[in-house]
């Protein structure tokens, strides 16, 4: 630092030939504020709002967590912890590669460059790949961030059994071509488009043969569960012994099974899609789907820059900008460093 | 620490040199750095001690683990093995460690910013079930009802067909 500030002196604007004659070395004609490039500045500057951004993400979520009166289970939402660390050993890797290329491009090694950021980009697809795995897990037991499409109740109450009553009414006149095909029927082929099917009749008429053996005994289930929602005379409890049966949630002792060991009425026949109740569901799934939404976005924005730098020469002209997209990229890496303990172990 | 900073990241605005000369010294000077930073071998012992990190924050999981009934202990462990882990891949990925002093002036203000931003959450959010009106404490889901849900399970009329 304290060399370049002398050099800025009146004088020094032009003509450097001998001041590096002189004293051997090169002297500077104009000093930037810091001792960096433009674009590393910008890029860093860009960060530190980076890190606020999602401070401010994960902040909240630490406070809406420990702040809720309950909050789920890990195995209660269909979290694999597993896929979790299987997805921060993937980042973790796509980091390392990143820096290698970055060192080959300093070595002015183009080629090897190129097959460390492809690489780099590979291994970033396949963390959004199994990301998206993860989501329509997810998905297919009704966890999204927000009604309509969540199935997530809070609580086995009267609210939850009213809303069970409205599915299986809602079953009970099926359009002809939302028909599962294990139920269709030969003479729907002749059925107008506008007409509906009782599916919860065609499932009670359907030859045990056409069901496998779970499929049979949560048929009978079903049947009983229907009793106890339409019944006039319920008690709180029965409302517990619906929400069990229609998506079991791990107990306690049960977290090494990772969470299969339960099976609910909505696994053995996906179309019931019948509501579910997961204590402290709802904050959960807002909070999951922000924050890893946002980390995916962030990761999609770097596997483009990837895509793009991958049509590059990256010999030693491009070691800035390979510097520049790697400082990125770790970042997303940091991130998930934090999500993956935060949101999969805690 | 400054001194090489500024060499070896300086500004590369050089009067008198072609851009071949100026990439070629950047090719001499980032060589240079290359050895001063120890090379492959050093990012190769971080990915290592990064995946061994992963690898102890499930050991909060195994039975060995003494505090399974503290959460509380198991929470602080991860997020120091999370610290450890950010600060790993800051100070060597990020090169910040062979940075000048600039480092400083970026991320000290942004990792206190950060922090004063989750603090002032906890007035308002993380204290938001305090105080909260009837109807929504009748809606609001509690420790009991994850209670009740396992009682059902286990002492429900179906308990018998599904254990």
């Amino acid at each position: 630092m304290h060399a370049h500030a002398a050099s800025i002196s009146p004088g020094h604007d032009d003509g450097h030939a001998g001041d590096d004659g002189h004293h051997g070395h090169v002297t500077l004609q104009y000093q930037p504020g810091l001792p960096l490039s433009r674009g590393k500045l910008i890029m860093w500057l860009f960060l530190s709002t980076e890190i606020m951004f999602f401070a401010a993400l994960l902040g909240s979520y630490v406070v809406l967590r420990f702040g809720a009166p309950i909050w789920p289970k890990p195995h209660h939402v269909h979290l694999s912890e597993p896929i979790g660390a299987f997805n921060t050993f993937v980042l973790i890797c796509s980091s390392v590669t990143v820096v290698l290329a970055l060192e080959a491009a300093r070595a002015n090694k183009a080629s090897l460059a190129k097959i460390w950021m492809l690489l780099t980009l590979l291994l970033g697809t396949l963390f959004l790949g199994v990301k998206g795995y993860e989501y329509s897990a997810k998905f297919s037991h009704g966890i999204y961030p927000a009604m309509p499409h969540s199935r997530i109740y809070e609580r086995p109450d009267l609210y939850y059994g009213s809303a069970v009553r409205a599915r299986l009414d809602e079953l009970r006149k099926t359009p002809v071509g939302q028909v599962p095909s294990a139920l269709r029927d030969p003479a729907d082929a002749e059925a107008k488009s506008g007409d509906t099917v009782d599916l919860l009749q065609r499932l009670d008429a359907a030859p045990a043969d056409r069901l496998s053996a779970d499929q049979q005994t949560a048929r009978t289930r079903l049947q009983q569960i229907q009793k106890i929602v339409m019944s006039a005379d319920q008690q709180a409890f029965d409302m517990a012994v619906v929400a069990d049966q229609v998506m079991p949630l791990p107990a306690e002792g049960a977290d090494h099974g990772g969470g299969h060991g339960a099976h609910g009425l909505n696994d053995a026949f996906r179309w019931l899609r019948l509501p579910t109740v997961i204590p402290g569901g709802n904050m959960w799934a807002s909070t999951y789907f922000l924050l890893t939404g946002f980390h995916a976005i962030h990761v999609a924005v770097g596997l483009l820059v990837f895509g793009i730098m991958c049509t590059w020469t990256l010999n030693a002209k491009r070691v800035g900008a390979i510097e520049n997209i790697g400082l990125y990229w770790h970042f997303v890496d940091l991130v998930w460093i934090f999500l993956f303990p935060l949101m999969y172990l805690f | 620490m400054s001194d090489h900073g500024t060499h070896s990241h300086g500004p590369v605005t050089r009067s008198g040199e072609s851009a071949d000369e100026t990439l070629q010294h950047s090719i001499e000077s980032e060589h240079g750095d290359h050895h001063a930073h120890g090379g492959l071998g050093k990012y190769l012992l971080v990915f290592l001690a990064l995946c061994g990190l992963t690898t102890m924050s499930f050991f909060t999981y195994s039975p060995a683990w003494p505090w399974r009934d503290q959460p509380q202990v198991g929470w602080t462990f991860m997020m120091a093995v999370s610290c450890t882990k950010a600060m790993l891949v800051i100070l060597f990925f990020m090169h910040v460690w062979w940075e000048a002093n600039w480092k400083y002036v970026l991320t000290i203000p942004a990792a206190m910013m950060a922090l004063f931003l989750a603090i002032m959450l906890i007035p308002d959010v993380g204290m938001r079930n305090r105080m909260v009106s009837q109807e929504r404490a009748l809606h609001m889901a509690r420790g009991a009802d994850l209670k009740v849900l396992e009682k059902a399970s286990t002492e429900g009329p179906f308990a018998v067909q599904a254990h």
